[in-house]
């Protein structure tokens, strides 16, 4: 397994009136940011805020090509990201504990925070496909050209860290400085992670290791 | 955080602790007992949330020592509330050295800021201000910073210093208005009326009166020989000679400055000093002894001449003489002092405030409950006085609930 710090190339925000950042995900365009009451779209090369969404958000963030996914309470809701509608919702599988969303191959596949656990679901049914087994409090997951990350953040400690997604077995760990926190976590299918900074209030871009350095 | 623990912590931070409760109430976990912890606080209910808290500092362990440090600040506000100093505000200073070393700010300034006001209920005001002074302001949670500005003018007003004490009262009202949480313009509103409410009694040769904070603060200015029995001191202008420590002396001082421009007579002195009821030889031989340790304690201020009929008093460079007392005499003015503050305190905790033993504590109470001054409520253990006066002092219960679970 390999150690290397985590290389921070930007951060927005912290944004006026957000107090946390519970989850995070790329629509391919725009950076989606869970604030608790609030979905916001960020351009991420302007750093601007381009939309804001009322809907419940409290953790994790996801999106399939067409609808984003988010965490509310003790549910996970599937939501037109043009109106804001809600266009249905399963039981997130920690019944409320859960914290992390990412989508992949049909896929939804939501971290468990303090139960250390990362489920794949049925994004029709809820059900639980399978479930891998963390060593550390799962804050956000997240699929790269096949390589699937997680988040972490326990005892104020911070790392993304790849895990082999059959087995869990961690493949490679970015440590984070000290004091920096992953609430949520999205690639932008290339070179960049977007980490959700939590009670920091701001979104962090974290390069992704073998990447040409890019701004 | 998971989904749940954010829309709770949502939930309190609006001041919906019931919102809150409806999230986490049947959950176990260690973040989830935090914020139900203070969600009972929110309520009112602060034996359960202490009992809540404590089983979350348990459940988080030494494994995850920021959020349990964050709990034991928590838990030690409520203990403050409480008036129980002892080992809950002992873990206060551990935990805010933790969230220091790991850059909570928020709460480690809030955890300084709680030190600060136990430091001043327990009258330590050189600790107190020099917590207060090495605070990062700008890092106290928003709720805090009211209660921040009436530690100050607490110090101020205790060190009879009226216009630091007027400043800090205004900057708590600013502090107060900007949080938009009435409870607190209220504690601000009481903080003033102390301020303008009667210090002292003078007595001289031009009668009595009750003076506010701002006018004792004048008359300790001015070049007027003080016998102060509010701190049982002899003083004029800056020289302040104590006698806290020794009674008989600051008796007869007393009894010397209510016959200046006369002298007191023996038996007078005798009477009030020693209690003595009849002067035999013993006691003038003990009064000469006392008078002799008198002068040379005041020597600085004044000087004491013997008289046919006993002794008189004779100030060196002040123009008069005059006494200051407690608005009302009482046996025990310093019990009163401390229930001042309107909260409810065990006598354990006023016993350790005092620095005496329970049991005088509880003979001056019962004392004074007699007289109709103080009432208490409770059994054994869980008994607690309260002044039957207004208080000054800041009693709100504003923990920096979203930030407990990091």
């Amino acid at each position: 397994m390999k150690h290397a710090p985590a290389e921070i190339l930007r951060e927005y925000g912290p944004f006026p009136g957000v107090d946390g950042v519970h989850g995070v995900s790329f629509d391919g365009n725009l950076v989606w940011f869970a604030t608790g009451e609030r979905l916001n779209a960020l351009d991420p090369e302007t750093g601007e805020t381009m939309r804001l969404l009322d809907v419940t958000a409290d953790a994790g963030t996801a999106f399939d090509g067409t609808y984003l996914y988010q965490i509310a309470e003790t549910v996970i809701r599937k939501i037109d990201r043009e109106t804001g509608d809600v266009i249905g919702s399963i039981p997130a599988p920690g019944n409320g504990g859960d914290s992390g969303l990412a989508w992949a191959e049909g896929s939804l596949w939501v971290g468990q925070h303090r139960d250390r656990k990362i489920h794949q679901v049925d994004p029709e049914t809820g059900e639980v496909l399978r479930t891998l087994q963390s060593e550390r409090f799962v804050t956000g997951v997240t699929w790269i050209e096949g390589e699937f990350w997680h988040g972490t953040w326990q005892d104020d400690q911070s790392d993304l860290r790849r895990i082999d997604p059959q087995t869990g077995e961690v493949l490679a760990i970015l440590d984070m400085p000290p004091g920096t926190g992953v609430s949520g976590l999205e690639s932008d299918g290339r070179g960049r992670f977007f980490c959700g900074g939590g009670n920091s209030g701001t979104v962090r871009v974290v390069r992704r290791p073998g990447t040409p350095p890019r701004s | 955080m998971d989904s749940l623990i954010t829309a709770a912590a949502r939930a309190l931070a609006a001041g919906e602790p019931l919102a809150a409760l409806k999230r986490v109430a049947l959950r176990d976990d260690a973040p989830a007992l935090a914020l139900r912890g203070l969600a009972m606080a929110q309520l009112g209910d602060l034996a359960r949330a202490r009992e809540l808290l404590r089983a979350a500092t348990r459940a988080f362990g030494p494994k995850e020592p920021v959020a349990r440090a964050r709990c034991q600040v928590a838990e030690a506000e409520i203990a403050l509330v409480l008036r129980d100093l002892g080992r809950p505000m002992q873990m206060l200073d551990t935990a805010r050295t933790m969230l220091e070393a790991h850059g909570d700010r928020t709460n480690a300034a809030h955890a300084g800021y709680l030190d600060a006001r136990r430091l001043l209920l327990i009258g330590r005001l050189d600790q107190a201000e020099r917590m207060l002074d090495g605070l990062d302001t700008d890092a106290l949670p928003p709720t805090s910073r009211a209660g921040y500005w009436l530690v100050a003018a607490g110090i101020a007003m205790r060190r009879i210093r009226t216009q630091p004490a007027k400043a800090a009262i205004d900057q708590a009202a600013r502090a107060a208005r900007e949080t938009g949480i009435p409870s607190l313009a209220v504690e601000v509103d009481r903080a003033s009326q102390a301020l303008a409410a009667p210090a002292a009694r003078l007595t001289g040769r031009n009668g009595e009166q009750l003076l506010p904070l701002a006018e004792v603060e004048a008359v300790l200015a001015s070049d007027a020989l003080i016998v102060d029995a509010c701190r049982n001191a002899v003083r004029a202008g800056p020289t302040v000679i104590p006698l806290v420590s020794r009674p008989v002396l600051f008796a007869l001082a007393r009894v010397l400055a209510e016959a200046w421009p006369g002298d007191a007579a023996r038996e007078t002195l005798l009477i009030r000093a020693f209690g003595a009821r009849h002067a035999d030889e013993s006691h003038r031989a003990r009064l000469r002894v006392e008078i002799g340790r008198l002068r040379v304690a005041i020597r600085p201020l004044a000087g004491l001449t013997a008289t046919k009929r006993g002794f008189a008093l004779e100030p060196r460079d002040a123009g008069s003489v005059a006494i200051l007392l407690p608005p009302e005499e009482d046996d025990h003015a310093e019990v009163l002092a401390l229930l001042a503050d309107g909260e409810a305190w065990s006598s354990s905790a006023l016993a350790l405030a005092l620095g005496v033993s329970s049991r005088t504590v509880q003979r001056a109470l019962d004392a004074l409950a007699e007289g109709g001054k103080v009432e208490s409520f409770g059994r054994g253990r869980a008994c607690r006085w309260i002044a039957r006066k207004e208080p000054g002092f800041p009693t709100s219960l504003l923990l920096p609930a979203p930030t407990i679970t990091g």
